[in-house]
């Protein structure tokens, strides 16, 4: 593994780190209506659409062990969301242009509704706890909305970091899809 | 290009803007709605003023304005006794809730003195909006284990999940995945009170048997059931209480003693 590909996954872990810290300290004061974005899915999102399917399982189920382990009741459901969210990420990188702001912001309210919907059956599943169908609506509604708008003031960043990140990561692979 | 470039930023830092403004509105509380409505008013007023004005002077008629003289000075009045009586009101009420806030201390001090307790600050939230875990301070360095109960000083705050030697996870009440066996103090019903993802402030009591009888206003503690809870200690008071087409799926809505949104310690019961 060369330097810079090494320095990537270096930023990947730190960014990760900054984030699950906004998330637990920032974000539970800085809310819409009580509900807190998921910038989680963002990062997998990007993670996904950049590097690809497998390394977007990868991140996905690292991340979610190490979410599960500080504060989650138990280790699996975040892990299985955001592969899932990583899975989604690789199959936009193979059929949809990345140059579009529209369409990240398309995937990115997807993916938040995917991510969320999965967690909350799984917990459904594995807790038994009460369905409220129209609590969970609201937040999920919320939530993507937030997402969105974090999306669109992120979106710079996410492009140009990403395409520094794609070609280095994907290399001689990416030029077979252009030419 | 350029252009291009241009307009994307403006974007962005309308997008920024949009995004503090909505955490802001929607997190006021309805107290400092008023001054909005202030603003409005001093808006509106001098136009209504003006149109009334106006008006009087359209229809010109002399019993009339005798009529709203007198009517204005009884009005006057009136508005003097309603505010004296207003005041009076909320004398009162800030004397109730300091009575009770009262009561609730000394009962709180008397009933967790027999427990030997470890503080603890809270880290770390859950960063998901389904569930409602924290992350504290001490851990099993500090003697904690696992299934300790943790209260505030309001009440019942949950139980420990897992310990690492320098921090403790603790599964809140009103986590939709908790289940907490309550009583309520004055009739002794049992009720199992779970969380919801609605809310972070109630819980919802069911399991409630259909002859049981209660009250709203009633306050509620944990039974000792179940065998994680310490028994006797305050969780809530009943918010409200539904009853179903049958008996069967009647519920009560339990408002917890403890603010989870604004908790920063806690205690864990060690002994």
């Amino acid at each position: 593994m060369n330097m810079k590909k090494f320095l990537i996954h270096l930023s990947l872990i730190l960014a990760f780190i900054f984030i699950y810290l906004l998330q637990s300290i920032f974000f539970t004061n800085f809310t819409i209506a009580g509900i807190k974005p998921n910038l989680f899915v963002i990062l997998m999102l990007f993670i996904g659409l950049y590097t690809g399917r497998s390394m977007g399982i990868i991140y996905g189920i690292i991340y979610g062990v190490l979410i599960d382990l500080w504060i989650g009741k138990n280790i699996g459901i975040t892990s299985v969301c955001l592969a899932l969210v990583g899975i989604v990420g690789g199959i936009f990188d193979k059929n949809f242009s990345k140059d579009s702001r529209i369409i990240i912001i398309f995937i990115g309210a997807l993916s938040t509704v995917l991510y969320e919907t999965a967690v909350y059956i799984l917990q459904i599943i594995l807790f038994n706890i009460n369905v409220e169908v129209l609590s969970f609506i609201k937040i999920l509604l919320i939530e993507t909305i937030y997402n969105i708008l974090i999306l669109v003031i992120l979106y710079p960043l996410i492009r140009n970091s990403g395409y520094e990140i794609e070609s280095e990561i994907k290399g001689d692979k990416i030029l077979t899809r252009y030419f | 290009m350029e252009r291009n470039k241009k307009v994307g930023a403006v974007g962005v830092i309308i997008t920024i803007i949009i995004l503090i403004l909505l955490v802001i509105f929607t997190n006021k509380s309805t107290e400092n709605i008023s001054t909005i409505e202030n603003i409005a008013n001093i808006v509106v007023v001098p136009i209504q003023n003006g149109l009334t004005y106006l008006k009087n002077k359209i229809n010109n008629n002399d019993s009339f304005f005798e009529n709203i003289d007198t009517l204005k000075a009884e009005n006057e009045e009136l508005k003097q006794k309603n505010s004296e009586l207003e005041k009076s009101l909320r004398e009162f009420e800030v004397m109730k809730t300091e009575n009770e806030q009262l009561k609730q201390q000394l009962n709180l001090a008397e009933k967790y003195s027999e427990y030997t307790t470890i503080p603890g600050t809270i880290i770390s939230r859950d960063i998901s909006n389904y569930s409602k875990t924290l992350l504290i301070n001490v851990g099993s360095n500090n003697g904690i284990k696992e299934n300790m109960t943790v209260i505030a000083e309001e009440g019942l705050v949950g139980y420990v999940v897992s310990t690492t030697p320098t921090t403790a996870k603790i599964q809140t009440i009103v986590d939709s995945a908790s289940s907490t066996s309550c009583l309520s103090s004055t009739t002794r019903e049992i009720m199992v009170c779970k969380g919801t993802i609605e809310s972070e402030s109630t819980l919802k009591a069911t399991n409630i048997s259909t002859d049981a009888n209660i009250i709203q206003g009633d306050s509620v503690e944990t039974s000792g059931m179940g065998g994680i809870y310490t028994k006797g200690i305050h969780v809530g008071r009943i918010k409200m209480v539904s009853e179903g087409t049958n008996k069967i799926d009647s519920y009560a809505v339990i408002e917890t003693a403890v603010d989870f949104e604004k908790l920063e310690t806690v205690l864990v019961i060690i002994q």
